[in-house]
């Protein structure tokens, strides 16, 4: 008996509470843009929409911190509109697409059967096709809504959960220890629990992150493209667009919200580890 | 070789599937768009096939005793897919040229940037994730993992447009936009290339790494291999698997792609026809555009399949 | 005549630390070496030493003579030249070691002909006769995946050995095969020295150093603890960690003494179980009683597994029936798996495991504790995660779990096999002593006979479909 003490157990317990800066920088700018998204233009207490067409095109002041654009309208202003829209947009989608999906794919991986090839033929019918391809589609319906965009993206972003809840859930399932625990009593509910969340938990973030991303990506992009929300609504897309004509007089207009949607998609990806093997 | 054939014949299968699929969703979209446009139906449709100068009260009326628009929306609905199956896109709603025609011209033009960029992707992503993945953890590799992360941030359009403004606009190096020449090509593809090399070259990376560090490399160098010798046998044809894989998982990004950056480089192909479309409201060019946009995706799909098979025997008969 | 190898007080350290060594020794022509010790005993440090292939990290002093010739001085590059004209390498597993995409004829014949420098005629017609000899005819035009453990290493075998080196290392060259093969591949090893070669040979089983003879080294958590005479080692061993090495050889084990048996508490009467629409065995007949130990073996692929999911009712029978006594209770069976890591919730530690399945079946928490006191488990382990203990502390934990629903039945799918010896022999006792101390009937798979003979009251050798006997 004594034998068995000297075969070490190597690995002792080093559980990693050291994140990587990367994350730390991601997890703060995340929270400084939701911070700007709630509280919006209220933050700085001025009307994005107020037109003043004597100061038009202006460079940073006083009262007008990041200028003016060319209807005069605030920056600032407007920009925190933007993030307002965006965020909101892209953390409802998330919830739309992430409950449904990690829910059916834990149902699909469970029953298997008939149950499983339904819906996996469902979630191939929107994979058919790219997503954005899709969002275009579907925003056509009713050009200049957002209700559209918003069901599109949610309609092709619930596919990433499914899809990966449910080939995880479905390695998780049938691993040895899940047989020893069903053995062992465990009810459905802490097999759920013990198994099925901790092993499934990190990488359902790490698809939400992205998926927000994708979706605030996607609400500039058709804003840029005009078939999505419209002006005067101030969305980053809608004003990249409307500024284009001014670059020559004023650059850093332009530039704005270009920055504000790299550095959004950069937190985001940042502060789930950014780029590691997916 | 029997074997072969056979597996084949499954991914055409099941890529037909897919194309019918595309055909049904942009069909059932498009019907929706229909129903939700304001006014009458049977006038615009009207006005669709026959163009506006050629249409009355009498071809509308027409038109709704054929399609009969006073049935119920489901009876319409298969009417609609009816049409769509027999390949009859109809007129644009408005230059009333047949759909096809017009697709006809732009689908070269999308097909030679979706090739640009393909091509600008793997001359970026090749060299860097190989050069990366022979010296994992090394300061370039660092350097190349930092700039991934900030270019994936990137959305195409605004790189696009930076771009422009760098470029085309204060270098005056490339043309704005439209296309005239090969010269037209070149911001747009890296505008796209950029965006998929991004991604792409740490998959290279990955997957050179993955060979590198495999007991297969280490046997073919100890039973006598060289260095060399082992690369251009093993660890290339390995690491190439993979790759060519993730070129299958890009291609979403890349129609997607095409479709914006089109936009903003005012580029003469199906993705600039479609937004357009969509905003002038003119569904018959919305359904073909997107047809074609879809039925794109899902051959570039069936090509990076084959080629798959190619690389893999395990995919053929063992 | 020179030596094939020398070696001079080699040491291999990580950073300051000495993970192996010093060792010294040398091998003739025509000689054989035996290195023999656990798992992380450092035994294939030694091997990367000679070869130069030991990870960035790690770092090797001492001297290395390949015949004759200064190795360790040499640049990696002029060092890899030795790589299979010098030194043929038979990688440890040997599915993994061969290119998964390239043709198992490919592989040997590049060998021959970039290596050995053959024209590529010549290279072919030397692989057609290596297959021959070593009976891989009809493998040609396999690839990797379609091999099985003991063709992919004789392919391995072929194409490193295609240069002729006289010098051959060879790492655990029986790790994952049965048996037969087992045999197999130790007899094309013992034909190397016959044939005036060199043979350096790493394992942890007695029974393989037995056969293969020679010298041997015997290691410690990197120490040598003994050298010498392979034969005279084994004999008579001068260490006490060799001695237990060897008594942990299931071939050397005691016979257990037999269980007292109590009531049937299984009946199993004409059971057919079918993978598929495959049957694997049928007409099989089982009564099982209170405290039995049984074994169950059979070839790899014979259905073990599926047969002991049959038992525990985890998979409903072709044909038969698997009759549970009415005393047995609802969780009754229970099992032990091969792989002690994925038997248990991985992110989640060890007491939270335990304490669940204590709760559901209103076990005490100090009769939970006091198992794993008798089974040699420190309660501070608990706080941990699965992968931070070792595989047989695992698999001890995995045994006091199951006691918490106090079962009638212990289904043991080859619980030891990713053991070491040592370990392996330690947890079996155990468990005989469990199924003595509690009446518990165990059904032990296993594919070593020398297992079942020792250790079983009864053997049950499962054979191919259609036939099976009690």
């Amino acid at each position: 008996m004594q034998q068995t003490n000297t075969i070490p157990s190597t690995h002792a317990q080093t559980k990693q509470t050291k994140q990587p800066l990367a994350k730390v920088l991601g997890f703060a700018l995340v929270a400084g843009l939701a911070i700007a998204a709630i509280g919006g233009p209220g933050l700085i207490g001025v009307d994005p929409a107020k037109q003043s067409l004597l100061a038009t095109l202006s460079p940073p002041s006083l009262a007008h911190p990041l200028g003016t654009d060319h209807l005069g309208r605030d920056m600032a202003a407007r920009l925190l509109s933007g993030a307002q829209l965006s965020l909101s947009l892209a953390l409802l989608s998330v919830l739309t697409a992430g409950l449904p999906g990690t829910i059916l794919g834990v149902t699909s991986a469970w029953f298997g059967g008939w149950t499983d090839r339904i819906l996996g033929a469902f979630a191939d019918a929107v994979l058919a096709m790219p997503g954005l391809l899709l969002v275009l589609m579907l925003a056509a319906i009713a050009p200049g809504s957002w209700w559209t965009l918003y069901a599109g993206i949610s309609l092709t972003l619930w596919v990433e959960y499914f899809r990966y809840t449910r080939q995880r859930a479905r390695i998780v399932l049938a691993d040895p220890s899940v047989e020893a625990s069903r053995l062992l009593g465990l009810g459905p509910l802490l097999l759920v629990r013990r198994h099925l969340i901790p092993e499934i938990g990190p990488g359902l973030l790490t698809i939400a992150a992205f998926g927000a991303a994708t979706a605030v990506t996607a609400v500039a992009a058709l804003g840029f493209v005009n078939v999505g929300v419209r002006p005067p609504t101030a969305e980053w897309g809608v004003m990249m667009t409307e500024l284009l004509p001014y670059w020559r007089e004023a650059p850093f207009l332009i530039l704005q919200p270009v920055a504000c949607l790299v550095i959004t998609v950069l937190a985001l990806h940042l502060s789930v580890g950014g780029l590691r093997r997916s | 070789m029997a074997h072969y054939f056979k597996s084949v014949l499954t991914v055409l299968a099941a890529r037909g599937l897919q194309a019918i699929i595309v055909a049904v969703i942009v069909g059932i979209v498009s019907f929706a768009m229909m129903q939700a446009l304001p006014g009458d139906a049977a006038f615009r449709i009207a006005a669709g096939r026959y163009g506006y100068d050629m249409m009355d009260a009498a071809a509308a009326e027409a038109v709704r005793l054929e399609l009969g628009l006073d049935a119920p929306w489901f009876v319409q609905l298969w009417g609609w897919l009816g049409q769509l199956a027999q390949f009859d896109l109809g007129n644009s709603l408005v230059y009333g040229t047949p759909v096809v025609d017009e697709i006809a011209t732009q689908l070269g033009y999308s097909l030679l940037l979706a090739g640009g960029a393909i091509v600008a992707s793997l001359m970026i992503a090749l060299p860097m994730g190989v050069a990366t993945g022979l010296n994992p953890d090394s300061l370039l590799d660092r350097i190349c993992m930092g700039l991934s992360v900030f270019l994936r941030a990137v959305p195409a359009f605004a790189l696009g447009v930076v771009l422009v403004l760098v470029f085309a606009v204060q270098l005056k190096l490339f043309p704005v936009a439209g296309f005239r020449g090969i010269e037209n090509l070149i911001l747009p593809s890296f505008t796209l290339g950029i965006g998929l090399a991004a991604v792409s070259n740490r998959v290279v990376r990955d997957a050179v790494v993955d060979a590198m560090n495999s007991d297969w490399q280490l046997f073919a160098r100890t039973k006598g291999l060289s260095a060399r010798l082992t690369l251009a046998r093993h660890v290339l044809r390995n690491a190439a698997l993979p790759v060519v894989t993730y070129v299958g998982v890009q291609l979403a990004y890349l129609i997607e792609g095409v479709v914006i950056v089109e936009t903003v480089f005012a580029w003469p192909g199906i993705g600039h026809a479609l937004v357009h479309a969509i905003f002038g409201r003119d569904i018959a060019m919305v359904q073909g555009t997107a047809l074609t946009l879809g039925l794109l995706y899902v051959a570039l799909n069936l090509c990076v399949d084959l080629a798959c098979r190619g690389i893999d025997p395990r995919e053929r008969a063992v | 005549m020179s030596s094939s190898i020398v070696v001079k007080a080699l040491s291999v350290f990580a950073g300051a630390e000495r993970l192996m060594g010093p060792v010294s020794f040398q091998v003739n022509p025509g000689g054989t070496l035996v290195v023999m010790g656990e798992t992380g005993a450092g035994k294939s440090l030694i091997a990367q030493a000679i070869l130069g292939t030991l990870p960035a990290a790690l770092r090797a002093e001492g001297e290395i003579y390949i015949n004759a010739n200064r190795a360790d001085q040499l640049s990696p590059v002029e060092r890899a030249k030795l790589w299979g004209r010098d030194i043929a390498t038979l990688p440890q597993e040997p599915w993994r070691a061969l290119d998964p995409l390239m043709r198992s004829f490919g592989q040997v014949t590049e060998a021959h002909r970039l290596v050995a420098r053959l024209s590529p005629r010549e290279a072919n017609k030397a692989t057609q006769k290596a297959f021959e000899t070593l009976s891989l005819t009809g493998a040609e035009q396999r690839l990797p995946s379609a091999l099985s453990g003991g063709m992919a290493q004789r392919v391995a075998f072929a194409a490193a050995t295609a240069a002729n080196a006289p010098i051959l290392l060879a790492d655990e060259p029986t790790k994952g095969l049965d048996a037969e093969r087992h045999s197999k591949v130790i007899d094309l090893l013992a034909e190397v020295p016959q044939a005036g070669g060199t043979l350096l040979a790493i394992t942890h089983e007695a029974s393989v150093a037995r056969r293969l003879g020679g010298m041997m080294l015997v290691l410690r958590e990197g120490t040598l603890v003994e050298q010498g005479q392979t034969t005279k080692i084994l004999n008579a061993p001068t260490d006490s960690y060799t001695q237990s090495l060897l008594d942990a050889d299931p071939l050397n084990w005691p016979v257990s003494t037999p269980s007292s048996l109590g009531d049937t508490v299984l009946t199993v009467k004409d059971l057919s179980v079918a993978r598929g629409h495959k049957t694997l065995f049928q007409g099989f007949n089982l009564d099982l009683r209170e405290g039995e130990k049984l074994a169950l073996t059979g070839p790899s692929g014979i259905g073990k597994t599926t047969l002991l999911d049959a038992l525990a009712g985890l998979l409903k029978p072709q044909s038969g029936t698997v009759l549970r006594d009415p005393s047995l209770s609802r969780h009754g069976i229970q099992k032990l798996y091969q792989d002690p890591p994925a038997a248990f919730p991985d992110r989640i530690s060890l007491s939270r495991t335990l304490k669940d399945v204590a709760r559901l079946h209103r076990t005490d928490w100090n009769e939970v504790l006091h198992h794993l006191e008798q089974l040699g488990i420190s309660p501070a382990l608990l706080n941990r995660r699965p992968d931070e203990v070792s595989g047989g502390e695992l698999q001890r934990i995995s045994i006091a779990r199951a006691l918490t629903v106090k079962p009638k039945i212990l289904l043991a799918d080859e619980p030891t096999s990713r053991l070491d010896p040592i370990t392996q022999r330690e947890t079996l006792a155990m468990l005989a002593g469990i199924a003595a101390k509690n009446q518990i009937a165990i059904v032990l798979v296993t594919h070593d006979q020398n297992i079942a003979q020792k250790w079983a009251d009864r053997t049950i050798s499962l054979t191919a479909a259609p036939e099976s006997t009690e």
